[in-house]
């Protein structure tokens, strides 16, 4: 579909980017570093590039290159499990929305309407603080508790998102000459979904999951600054979380994890731009 | 005569929304893990509980509580805030938080499309040159940046660093005007700075496709001046698309005005939500997410009417679609 090396200079280092946070999400543990609650006590709130901690550390001792390696991890976990699950639910309501109409289209459309009648964030919000309320106040949520109810909260926000954009695709591909073929042909509905419509829906579809990514790893950053996301520096957003209690004395803290992730944000918008545009060419060529 | 059925259909689906909503958000409450009772009442016992759980209707099943609820909600009585001295009223907060949020987003929205009409034109006049490229990338690495590490950032630089502006409060305008907008510049920026991005590069899109047109060359071979065409011929068409798109942004900006706004402690409707979750004032959550649905929802119908007066031909496509 799209050769790395027809890319524009700028885009091929957002792919770049990309790929290096994967490895990072994927082998970051493997890397030969302490873990990142380990603790350099003769080292607090370093600068960075100082020998040995090149990002520096914070006022508690933490290597913020470590940090950021596990805040990565957290992060894009999130995004792409929020983003993937969200894609699939949403693609499949759409789909089913706009190919069987009727009732079922009146039902589903209604259900995108209502969720998108409260802002992204706000029911991102309060989704999470209801799910992850604990009985006792004093007992600390446990943090695996905490990323499934921050994931299932995001895929909930994202699935009237992308499932309107999958049924507005489908309208338009399911009222071409070569749908109607293949139905007045005798192919089962089923197998006209899997055939034509899915594979033309899909690009699409992939474009807006790399904007969504985006959005996410933003939303969860915003929840963990309010206090209802990863705590403790666990991600990116709890590294900010976290820098914000000293932005005076040592800034760097909170530079770190946003320039991770700006980058990382500026490399998803990029390549869903970039793919969007390569369908916009290909539809004004039919 | 078709118009006005229309409208009537758009408006009666809007409701439909809106109450379903708003019967999701009371939905909510009820499937806290925790009993309402016991965190309003820690030390009560339990027919002190129950009165309670009476009292709001929490004993009556999802359908009576919402019913409950709704009636309150339509008579101006949003529940109240439980402390352990006593109760105040959700009403009397938001009667207070909300000019402030209002004011943070008119703001904010007045100083983003102040900004990107007239970088929008010039990249559009402009396009392909130096001062479009430079425009377009630089705003293209803002737009991805979000609204609270722009905030965050501002605090170290102009907060702490040189302490030319308060980092945290409000100021109302009997306060001091300056005052008022010294809180207010920081906040604003950092809501603004990614909507700007967002502006210019839709309306620098839309105003070259416009400039394509034959009516531009027309203009242009009459001898028009070209900061004639660019404004009256060009800008017009083009500013239903930016005004529509800042009526839509809105959403993205109430989410994001709660983060700021615990940022930078405005005490807005933002700052209250944060605050009801951190004190676990469930009913209170869920009355100021029904305020802003029914806000947002409220602002889309005015922005598809409005849009529908200014320009004839989005009616015609909505009627159509």
């Amino acid at each position: 579909m799209l050769k790395f090396k027809e890319l524009s200079k700028p885009t091929q280092l957002c792919v770049l980017w990309i790929g290096l946070m994967l490895f990072l999400a994927v082998f970051g543990s493997f890397l030969p570093f302490e873990h990142w609650t380990f603790v350099y006590e003769d080292d607090l709130g370093v600068t960075p590039f100082s020998p040995g901690h090149i990002l520096g550390t914070d006022n508690n001792g933490y290597d913020l290159l470590t940090s950021a390696i596990a805040g990565t991890r957290m992060s894009i976990f999130i995004a792409i499990t929020a983003v993937g699950l969200g894609g699939l639910i949403g693609s499949a309501l759409g789909i089913t929305a706009a190919f069987v109409r009727g009732k079922v289209d009146l039902v589903l459309s209604t259900a995108f309407n209502v969720g998108l009648a409260i802002p992204n964030l706000v029911l991102a919000l309060a989704l999470v603080s209801v799910l992850a309320s604990n009985v006792d106040m004093t007992v600390v949520v446990p943090i695996w508790r905490r990323v499934m109810v921050l994931i299932i909260s995001l895929t909930i926000v994202l699935i009237p998102i992308l499932g309107r954009i999958a049924r507005g695709a489908t309208l338009t591909w399911s009222g071409r000459e070569f749908v109607t073929a293949a139905r007045s042909m005798g192919m089962r509905d089923s197998q006209i979904i899997k055939k034509h419509i899915v594979p033309n829906v899909l690009p699409a579809l992939i474009a807006v999951a790399f904007l969504a990514i985006g959005v996410v790893i933003i939303a969860e950053a915003s929840l963990s600054l309010l206090g209802v996301g990863i705590p403790d520096g666990g991600s990116w957003g709890g590294m900010i979380a976290r820098g914000r209690n000293d932005l005076e004395y040592s800034p760097h803290v909170l530079y770190i994890p946003v320039i991770f992730l700006a980058i990382t944000v500026v490399s998803t918008n990029q390549i869903g731009e970039v793919l969007r545009n390569k369908l916009d060419g290909r539809e004004a060529k039919v | 005569m078709q118009k006005l059925s229309f409208w009537l259909q758009r408006v009666s689906q809007l409701l439909v929304v809106l109450l379903l909503v708003t019967f999701g958000v009371s939905l909510l409450i009820r499937i806290i893990p925790v009993d309402l009772a016991t965190i309003v009442m820690p030390v009560a016992d339990e027919t002190q509980r129950a009165a309670f759980r009476a009292s709001i209707g929490l004993d009556k099943g999802p359908i009576g509580y919402y019913l409950q609820w709704l009636g309150n909600f339509v008579h101006g009585d949003l529940g109240n805030i439980y402390y352990s001295g006593g109760t105040e009223t959700v009403s009397g907060h938001l009667i207070k938080a909300m000019p402030r949020s209002l004011l943070l987003m008119s703001y904010t929205q007045i100083f983003a499309l102040g900004v990107a009409i007239p970088l929008g034109v010039l990249s559009a006049y402009r396009a392909g040159r130096r001062a479009d490229r430079v425009i377009s990338n630089t705003l293209f690495i803002f737009s991805s940046i979000p609204g609270f590490a722009i905030g965050l950032i501002l605090i170290i630089i102009v907060g702490t660093k040189f302490e030319w502006l308060p980092t945290l409060g409000y100021a109302t305008f009997s306060e001091g005007i300056w005052e008022h907008f010294k809180h207010m510049i920081m906040p604003v920026l950092s809501l603004s700075l990614g909507l700007i991005a967002q502006y210019t590069r839709l309306l620098r899109a839309d105003m070259i496709a416009s400039l394509r047109e034959d009516y531009v060359t027309m203009a242009m071979s009459k001898g028009l001046s070209d900061r004639r065409i660019l404004w009256r011929h060009v800008f017009r068409p083009s500013s239903v698309t930016l005004f529509t798109s800042a009526a839509l942004s809105m959403g993205g900006l109430i989410g994001g005005a709660i983060v700021i706004e615990s940022i930078f402690a405005t005490y807005g409707v933002g700052f209250e939500i944060f605050a009801a979750i951190g004190g676990r004032q469930y009913i209170m959550l869920q009355s100021c997410v029904a305020v802003i649905a029914l806000f947002y929802v409220f602002f889309n119908l005015v922005v598809d009417i409005g849009s529908g007066f200014v320009d004839p031909r989005t009616r015609d496509r909505r009627a159509n679609a």
